[in-house]
């Protein structure tokens, strides 16, 4: 057995152990704490007069398992678009997808008030898809345009171009306050239901994620040797894009728009695991849990008693991870 | 040709000129209040004077129409002096994260001195003149970041420089975010709308404010114009023409940094207007930077006044910031550069 691989089976080993760690401080620990003993009776013998049992289950507990999720999309979505693309910036936020995402839903409020959230979450694949379209679209019609950098560009400019219209749009018809309310970062407030149903679109996406990833693997090698291989690159590219649509649909449609996890959670998964997706996925969703379930606790505490948009954590991380990445890789393909 | 490049360039102007007179009247007569041309120039004269159309003329319509003016010709100069510098035609203050610096800095400021925008009367003064310092230490070191991880072996590597730019675009944007939100209730309103890149709280105190940056450091950079002229060609031809590329450079760089504080620390951000103006600018008096540096300078002000125009009628009764309209019209124009570019 490889050493990368070792690596691979402690990580998902240890990760329950993480995950429950993680879990137990973030519904412990807030603007009220809790002891672990309340948070057990909460579970177990519920009392709806008591107000800390209903902190834990109405707030804290739905908004560590979206979290957690999140986290394990975002990441699982990077990996597959850095490993389909061979672009090492790819990634949910910085393609459009996120802002693809967040415009068809706010052409969605508008257009049709109370929708259902099952509806929600399907317009807001379709958003993901129709983002990463548009920019993958864009970059295959100019020269070089879906090298790293160019693609980063252009997704960027479109993701904000998205973004201007669907506040053009929103400010328009007057509805600005519901869809920021909808579309920005709200994990204090997770809906219940969406959370259900986000839990079954989300392991469609996982799963596509994890029956790809070995083509992703010989994909990554680069497109020639993938086709010398035999792989049908089409069909691959299309499920694994299929996957990341899933994901990131059901991320944004659950706690809105989140940058940076998709980038920085890959890069340290193939740090750790080496090149092969197989390892890289299921890694790339444990890490990702736990990366941003520690945003997550954190958030609460850097301005106590007030909580921190859980973007400006990550951003925290991104913002100089991402400096390295470009500094050390400039133009060049890789993955 | 000497003699008709400059005709061209007169020519050009005076359109130019005429184009943002349009642009007024059509701002300074509609809106929530309509009032006819009539009223306006008799308010305007002294001729009646209507306390109603006083208030509307000269506390709301004028000061903002000024300031979009202003805020366009800063954007204007400035994006014609980092295109030259960087001779790279996506530059622009916005895409390279200068704005955001500027503003992180602004709404630094506005957190410790509790300022309200809105209300602003004569005790503030002082501070408001302090803005666009702050502004400019901010936007100055956001420029030294990116130029610090975009040089490459001593060279500009342009696409390290975007890229720097959508890093540092989002790093000061979280931080002006957190810092927003430990605002009192009231400062957040005024720090939101600004952050949105907006005018509509415009008032004659933020004319008094850029006014001096903006005629001094606009004359500075128009005198030194022809500079950027050398910079297009290699790097040997100018050492040996006796320019001290680097130190002109980074003046250059200084004084466009400052241009954009200053814009930046009444209006918020607003992108793109310094990436299209210069190029218009090119497209109508040629690539001579002593002409291309007022016209683009006037384009600026006539898109910005434009832009802020649409903004407040179309979506009427409620105001769309002047930044989303720039944005909606100059992505399309910066994916079409991205399309001609070679490379």
């Amino acid at each position: 057995m490889k050493k990368t691989n070792i690596m691979a089976f402690s990580i998902v080993a240890a990760s329950p152990f993480l995950i429950v760690m993680i879990a137990l401080v973030s519904v412990m620990y807030g603007t009220k704490d809790i002891s672990a003993i309340t948070i057990w009776q909460a579970i177990s013998a519920f009392d709806p007069s008591n107000v800390d049992h209903q902190i834990v289950r109405t707030g804290r507990i739905p908004r560590i398992a979206a979290v957690l999720l999140v986290g394990a999309f975002l990441a699982v979505a990077g990996a597959v678009m850095q490993g389909i693309t061979r672009n090492y910036l790819a990634s949910p936020s910085l393609m459009g997808v996120n802002d693809g995402s967040a415009f068809v839903i706010t052409l969605a409020i508008v257009f049709f008030p109370g929708l259902p959230n099952y509806q929600m979450i399907l317009l807001s694949m379709i958003g993901s898809a129709l983002g990463a379209g548009i920019v993958f679209g864009f970059g295959s019609l100019i020269r070089n345009g879906l090298s790293p950098v160019r693609l980063a560009i252009i997704g960027t400019v479109i993701g904000t171009f998205l973004s201007s219209i669907a506040t053009a749009i929103a400010m328009y018809f007057q509805v600005s306050q519901t869809v920021s309310v909808w579309y920005n970062t709200k994990v204090h407030m997770v809906d219940m239901d969406m959370l259900l149903l986000a839990i079954p679109f989300g392991l469609i996406g996982l799963v596509l994620a994890l029956l790809s990833a070995k083509a992703i693997t010989i994909t990554s090698l680069g497109e020639d040797i993938a086709i010398g291989l035999g792989q049908k690159t089409t069909a691959v590219k299309i499920i694994s894009m299929l996957a990341v649509v899933c994901l990131t649909g059901t991320a944004v449609a659950l706690v809105g728009k989140i940058a940076f996890v998709g980038l920085v959670i890959p890069h340290i998964t193939r740090f750790l695991v080496g090149v092969d997706y197989r390892f890289i996925i299921p890694c790339a969703a444990v890490i990702g849990s736990f990366f941003l379930a520690l945003c997550d606790v954190l958030s609460r505490f850097v301005n106590f008693p007030f909580e921190t948009p859980i973007g400006v954590l990550t951003a925290l991380v991104g913002v100089p991870f991402f400096l390295y990445l470009v500094r050390k890789h400039g133009g060049e393909k890789r993955a | 040709m000497r003699k008709k490049a400059s005709s061209v360039f007169v020519m050009t102007a005076s359109i130019l000129i005429l184009f943002i007179l349009g642009a007024s009247y059509l701002h300074i007569t509609n809106g929530v209040f309509d009032m006819s041309v009539m009223d306006v120039i008799k308010t305007l004269l002294r001729i009646e004077p209507n306390p109603k159309f006083d208030l509307v003329i000269f506390e709301f319509r004028l000061p903002r129409i000024v300031i979009a003016a202003l805020v366009g010709v800063g954007l204007g100069m400035a994006g014609v002096v980092l295109q030259g510098i960087t001779r790279n035609g996506l530059a622009d203050p916005g895409i390279l994260g200068i704005n955001a610096g500027a503003g992180a800095a602004v709404v630094i400021f506005m957190f410790f001195f509790q300022l309200r925008l809105v209300t602003a009367d004569m005790s503030s003064w002082l501070s408001i003149l302090m803005m666009p310092l702050f502004g400019f230490v901010g936007g100055a070191i956001a420029a030294i970041l990116i130029f610090s991880f975009a040089l490459k072996n001593g060279h500009l590597d342009m696409q390290r420089l975007i890229l720097t730019g959508i890093a540092i675009n989002s790093g000061f944007g979280a931080l002006s975010l957190f810092l927003s939100l430990k605002m009192s209730a009231q400062d957040y309103e005024s720090a939101a709308v600004w952050m949105a890149g907006s005018i509509y709280n415009a008032n004659w105190i933020f004319v008094v404010t850029m006014l001096p940056w903006l005629i001094l450091l606009g004359i500075y950079v128009h005198r030194k114009s022809y500079l950027l002229d050398y910079f297009q060609l290699e790097e040997d031809s100018i050492t040996s023409l006796g320019i001290a590329v680097e130190k002109e450079k980074m003046k250059l760089l200084l004084a466009s940094v400052g241009l954009v504080s200053a814009c930046v620390s009444v209006s918020g951000s607003i992108g793109f207007i310094g990436l299209m103006a210069p190029h218009i600018a090119k497209q109508l008096v040629g690539i001579q930077h002593r002409y291309v540096m007022p016209v683009s300078a006037l384009i600026g002000a006539g898109l910005l006044i434009l832009a802020d125009y649409i903004g407040k009628t179309v979506f009427a009764p409620s105001e769309l910031a002047v930044g989303i309209v720039v944005s909606i019209i100059g992505i399309p124009y910066f994916l079409y550069l991205l399309v001609k570019s070679k490379a």
